[in-house]
């Protein structure tokens, strides 16, 4: 069984169809890429699956059980952690603190909450740099802390909205790296990306959408070869 | 040894009436005491958890009236009336939050402006209940046995010793609140409260919990205030400059901090003492002026540049 299914997914801002009869399924263990040209749906899509918008129509279902309607902090419970695409860190308070909040809020105990918060923050590499203030940290930085309180909530399904985006080559092949470590150690990963050699290289699956629509989905090999999809990045060959 | 600086002080305030017999340093000293309640309740609300409101004078009202109303047709001692006037307070705060929740930053706190106005019109016009304008007056408080003698109630000392101890256990919740669990996810919805949610924080109960306990202090000390006073009426307890009191205090004495509230209400206090007897709103000018200076020069409040010069000082 898949671990989250989305099933005819609509939500609609006014007039505006953001997401449009979307439906797309995310297996336990896998790396599921969601690309798309600017505009496609890609946040709302996270927006929705994460409790944040409520849809117009369609379900949304973890391990069989709807999440529609959930607040979103109750789907964090569920076991559904995200990232932001503009990051959001708790800007005053120290890396430590940031992730250590994160598994206070599921553990409830703060020796065990600080225990958990050092060992994923070693997991996402910002080791040396617990005490800093958030705000202070790198763009790159701030991502991985960003990741590192997600999985502070111990989730089966990770959503990364454009983690990359912002980073220079050097620090996206760390990301790589980060991320592909992740989904060893068990998590279930959606990735919402721009970056196309990245996301080609580490995904297992791709979905493509535009407009709100699911225009293609695929292995990397398959979508990268797939007309509608290259008409939607580039246009349709004339002549 | 910095352990026991807490229990000094509380001593040291207990002591306050065997020094001073002049009434009038009584009376002030008890204007500072509930107004440091009050303090210490809108700021777990509007400090702690970020949370601006304009409309606490409904919950002091509230707890005042209830206090009132049972004292007068029921007959309860009014010392428990206080305390379930918290209680109405905290009650009152569960819708008002539940609406005004669903509403963030400057549009809650316009939000509870209004609710409060509702409030204080309701009892303005609910006259079956609340006597309307005409108000609410005590004329004898029951006596109370107090070692073979009865509690003289025309003198402020009994009133010094119950307000007293209110402040204090209003300080030591404000104390534990800020090392509890909620006291952390408050820090993180402060910080940024769609990133709270993101972590599996319930940000709408957790603000919730909060009004209700900052709801319930109000009450508590508008319950102290209708005792004192021995009269109420809806522009005395439910007026728009008495929430607006309670902010200035707070901002004055210094955001999310124990004690800040006391140096508020010390300023607060004396300048309304000062100035009342000379001109009628006259404080409130000198308030205002006050507020702007603090905010321009220590943003941080007063309590909160002392605190910071000390940890620069060590």
């Amino acid at each position: 069984m898949a671990l989250l299914e989305v099933s005819g997914l609509t939500r609609e801002f006014g007039g505006l169809r953001a997401v449009s009869n979307l439906s797309f399924e995310v297996r336990a263990g896998e790396l599921l890429g969601l690309i798309g040209p600017n505009g496609a749906g890609k946040t709302t899509v996270f927006n929705l699956v994460t409790g944040f918008l409520r849809p117009t129509a369609g379900d949304i279902r973890l391990e069989g059980k709807s999440l529609v309607g959930l607040k979103p902090h109750a789907v964090n419970r569920r076991g559904i952690a995200r990232t932001f695409q503009i990051v959001k860190p708790f800007p005053h308070l120290t890396v430590r603190e940031n992730v250590t909040i994160a598994a206070l809020a599921r553990l409830g105990r703060r020796e065990a909450a600080a225990t958990e918060a050092t060992r994923v923050l070693e997991q996402v590499g910002l080791d040396g740099k617990f005490d800093s203030p958030a705000a202070d940290m790198t763009l790159s930085d701030q991502k991985r802390m960003e990741i590192a309180r997600a999985l502070a909530t111990n989730p089966k399904l990770l959503l990364l909205d454009e983690p990359l985006c912002g980073l220079n080559s050097r620090e996206i092949e760390d990301a790589c790296v980060l991320i592909e470590k992740i989904r060893a150690g068990g998590v279930t990963i959606v990735l919402v990306e721009h970056v196309m050699k990245a996301i080609m290289r580490i995904s297992d699956r791709v979905v493509v959408i535009r407009q709100g629509e699911k225009i293609a989905e695929g292995t990397p090999a398959q979508i990268v070869s797939d007309p509608a999809v290259i008409a939607a990045y580039f246009g349709k060959r004339v002549a | 040894m910095r352990r026991l600086i807490p229990l000094v002080a509380a001593l040291a305030l207990f002591a306050i009436p065997l020094g001073v017999s002049n009434q009038f340093l009584l009376h002030l000293c008890i204007s500072v005491l509930m107004w440091t309640v009050l303090g210490v309740a809108w700021n777990l609300l509007g400090g702690y958890a970020g949370q601006v409101s304009f409309g606490h004078a409904s919950f002091f009202g509230v707890g005042a009236y209830t206090t009132m109303i049972l004292y007068l047709s029921f007959g309860l001692a009014p010392w428990y009336g206080m305390a379930l006037g918290g209680v109405m307070g905290a009650l009152l705060s569960l819708p008002i939050g539940l609406i005004c929740f669903r509403l963030r930053g400057p549009y809650f706190s316009l939000s509870t402006l209004a609710v409060a106005e509702i409030v204080r019109l309701v009892a303005l016009n609910w006259e079956s209940l609340t006597a309307g304008p005409m108000g609410l007056l005590i004329t004898t408080l029951p006596e109370v046995p107090f070692f073979g003698s009865a509690v003289n109630w025309e003198r402020k000392e009994p009133f010094f010793y119950i307000i007293a101890l209110v402040a204090i256990l209003a300080m030591l919740g404000t104390w534990a609140f800020t090392r509890s669990r909620l006291g952390s996810e408050l820090v993180a919805i402060r910080e940024d409260e769609d990133a709270a949610e993101s972590i599996g924080i319930n940000t709408v109960r957790a603000k919730v919990l909060t009004l209700a306990a900052s709801a319930f202090f109000a009450g508590v000390g508008g319950g102290f205030y209708s005792l004192y006073y021995r009269y109420i009426d809806p522009d005395a307890v439910f007026a728009i400059s008495l929430s607006m009191e309670m902010v200035f205090l707070a901002v004055v004495g210094g955001l999310r901090t124990v004690i800040g509230p006391v140096i508020g209400a010390v300023f607060l206090a004396t300048i309304a003492e000062l100035f009342r007897d000379r001109f009628t709103v006259g404080h409130l000018i000198f308030y205002g002026l006050f507020m702007m200076i603090v905010i321009r020069y220590m943003p941080e409040g007063i309590w909160g540049r002392a605190l910071r010069l000390l940890r620069l000082s060590r």
